[in-house]
């Protein structure tokens, strides 16, 4: 018990003081937050807030102008343990399998199969077997619901599909946790609901998930926390309860008046 | 060593005393061209307009066209209307005929070409909405004016750009027009050659004008072309 | 019909040593345009200080006439370079090389035809930039460019007729001089048109089904 709460107390996703700018222009001004294992925790916002810049810099595929990113302890953009050089793109790398990614425009890569993709990094950046890679690439397909899919190309697949397969890539990494970028903000209404079901169920199995989304149904029911991103700062952060509930911040009960039925 | 030869290759002073005879060259390079865009572009919206009719042996005679010529190899139908055609005509006509060296290379290099404008003219002619013929049919316009008013206006804005490269390519050919002894640049460049015996500088010399020439050449025209369709259809 | 006998059928065993020389040459210079596009293609891309020699070789390249490209490689190289040493090798660099220039561009347009989302998702599972590279930018601009190095391909067996100018002896070769030898070209050279006109349409149509069947296996629209 006392063993499991002093794990407890490494958060899985630490974000200290982020800064991000591009230019002249300050997208994220001083983020910070935890992230406790097993917590799905939805960002809302209105666009141009820096949600998706904030998860961007996460696994850096946008560098901060400033702040940190912790995963497990493990400073993203310095040695740590009092080692302040940078790390180098390879090291990154490294970390990076750690978080799985799923993009807006699922990016999937449309010369390899769907099971193509899928194992595609556990070969290549794990150096699994083809046999192991197979096995767990068809074990991820099985919780997208896509196994039958497996040897069809991606621009066969409806688009809920395609993030579903997206989804599975991420998966098949065994990612310590798991970044939505407005997984079905590209996606026609009738094929939201597939994937919203999907992440669901991983929000049941303790995946560890951060999204970013403006399914507020979503967000509501399947979130431990929620944040409201207002020009590059949290506004407003609590349990959806009280978030939906009693806001504080005006600014984000304007929002969700204009974006929850 | 290779220093040397650099020097020598660079030293342009034997292209510069030529330069009246080599510039004379090139401008057959022109006429050629010119005279053989010409061809290309009438005999090829012939050709395409071949292939858009209804009836299937003209369709089909169009195809043979543009897949004979866009196969052929320039230096091997130069060297045939050359050589053979004059014979056929002439076994024809039951006299004996000869082709000017620049009358074949103006029927060889515009046949050739012939074949890509065909293609390009079909696309576009093809790329046209059925919208317009029938906004046109219903205001009781003639079938040659909607081709002449209608169709052809969209075509030729929309094959600018590609109609540009095959002008290009066209233009490079007539390079080979000195192997039928057309005095064209590189035709002179090998007269020169015998005289002075200096294949370094003067074959670099052809090089860069020819690369200047159609460089400059090629940029004009699409800006031309370029500024051309945005005035009228911006 | 004897005349064809005579000038052609008897002559078929010259003709097609010529023609081995032709598939010969093209191929290899195929080999160096494609290997050379490429390496001229990233130096443009990813190679900042070396940038402005890639445009100005490709540019130099794709304007130059290919006949003027092979007189200056054949005479002026092995001067200055030493390099390349016989008429058939120069004969394959400069059709190789002219071509280099126009896959270069084509390969431009695919890398930068591919969405960014695709590298990053490359990024995301922990693949190294050249992971990225190898596996999910060069197999797409390689799909992409498939018509266009065809084409490229039939360009090259249509420039190579020249190689027989600097006595580099392929099929157009031997056509012409059989033509001086008996002095009857209307049958050898519309029999050696002919064959190129076939070949080259063989070529773009083996190259379109190729493409067409691509395009169907990974479900991508038809061009």
């Amino acid at each position: 018990m006392h063993v499991e709460s002093g794990v407890d107390a490494v958060p899985a996703i630490r974000v200290v003081d982020l800064h991000k700018r591009f230019g002249t222009l300050d997208v994220l001004r001083g983020v910070s937050f935890d992230v406790r294992r097993g917590d799905v925790v939805s960002m809302i916002g209105a666009s141009g807030s820096g949600k998706s810049t904030l998860l961007r810099c996460i696994n850096r595929l946008e560098t901060p102008s400033s702040g940190e990113v912790y995963i497990d302890g493990e400073p993203m953009g310095h040695r740590g343990q009092g080692d302040a050089k940078a790390r180098s793109l390879a090291e990154i790398n490294m970390m990076r399998r750690d978080l799985g990614m799923v993009f807006q425009q699922f990016n999937l890569w449309p010369h390899m199969t769907v099971l193509g993709n899928v194992i595609e990094a556990p070969i290549r950046v794990r150096g699994m077997s083809r046999r192991e890679a197979t096995a767990l690439g068809e074990e991820c397909l099985a919780r997208v619901h896509l196994e039958e899919k497996s040897k069809e190309y991606p621009a066969r697949l409806s688009g809920g599909q395609q993030q579903r397969v997206a989804i599975a890539r991420a998966l098949a990494m065994r990612p310590k946790a798991m970044l939505f970028d407005e997984p079905t903000s590209s996606l026609d209404p009738e094929l939201t609901d597939e994937v919203l079901v999907v992440m669901r169920e991983l929000a049941a199995d303790g995946t560890t998930m951060i999204v970013v989304t403006h399914e507020m149904g979503f967000a509501r029911e399947a979130s431990d926390r929620v944040l409201f991103l207002h020009n590059g700062l949290i506004e407003e952060e609590g349990p959806p309860s009280q978030v939906f509930g009693a806001p504080k911040s005006e600014r984000c009960r304007q929002f969700l008046s204009k974006h929850v039925q | 060593m290779v220093s040397d030869a650099l020097a020598e290759a660079l030293d342009l002073t034997t292209f510069w005393e030529y330069r009246e005879v080599l510039l004379r060259g090139l401008a057959f390079n022109v006429y050629t061209f010119l005279a053989a865009a010409t061809v290309s572009i009438a005999i090829g919206l012939a050709a395409a307009l071949l292939r858009v009719n209804r009836l299937r042996p003209l369709r089909w005679a169009g195809t043979v066209h543009v897949e004979l010529f866009r196969n052929a190899p320039d230096y091997i139908m130069v060297v045939w209307v050359h050589f053979v055609l004059p014979l056929l005509l002439g076994k024809l006509l039951g006299s004996r005929i000869e082709f000017d060296p620049f009358v074949s290379a103006v029927i060889a290099l515009g046949f050739v070409y012939s074949g890509y404008f065909a293609e390009t003219f079909r696309t576009g002619i093809q790329a046209i909405p059925l919208g317009h013929l029938e906004a046109a049919r219903a205001c009781g316009m003639s079938e040659r004016q909607i081709l002449w008013r209608i169709t052809l206006p969209q075509v030729v804005r929309r094959m600018l750009p590609e109609a540009v490269n095959i002008f290009v390519s066209q233009f490079k050919a007539t390079t080979i027009i000195s192997l039928i002894a057309v005095p064209d640049l590189m035709y002179r460049v090998g007269m020169v050659l015998q005289q002075e015996m200096k294949p370094l500088p003067l074959y670099t010399g052809a090089a860069l004008t020819y690369f200047i020439v159609v460089y400059l050449f090629a940029g004009t025209v699409r800006a031309l072309s370029e500024r051309w369709r945005n005035r009228i259809y911006a | 019909m004897s005349n064809w006998e005579r000038l052609v059928w008897n002559q078929r065993e010259v003709l097609l040593k010529g023609f081995l020389v032709t598939v010969e040459i093209c191929l290899i210079a195929f080999a160096i345009a494609v290997v050379g596009g490429m390496l001229l293609c990233l130096v443009r891309l990813y190679v900042k200080p070396l940038k402005p020699l890639a445009v100005l070789l490709i540019e130099f390249f794709r304007a130059t006439p290919i006949f003027v490209q092979l007189m200056w490689v054949a005479y002026v190289w092995p001067e200055i370079f030493g390099w390349p040493g016989t008429f058939f090798a120069a004969g394959c660099v400069a059709l190789g090389v002219q071509s280099s220039g126009y896959l270069a561009e084509t390969f431009r347009a695919g890398i930068e035809a591919i969405p960014r989302g695709h590298r990053e998702a490359g990024y995301s599972v922990g693949m190294s930039p050249p992971q990225v590279f190898r596996r999910i930018v060069l197999p797409q601009t390689l799909l992409a460019s498939a018509p266009s190095i065809v084409n490229q391909f039939t360009v090259i067996v249509k420039s190579s007729t020249l190689v027989s100018v600097i006595t580099v002896q392929d099929l157009m070769f031997q056509a012409l001089k059989l033509v001086t030898v008996w002095y009857e070209p209307i049958e050898i050279l519309t029999v050696t048109a002919g064959i190129y006109i076939g070949f080259v349409f063989l070529v773009s149509l083996a190259g379109k089904t190729l493409a067409d069947r691509l395009r169907l296996r990974y479900g991508l629209a038809a061009a």
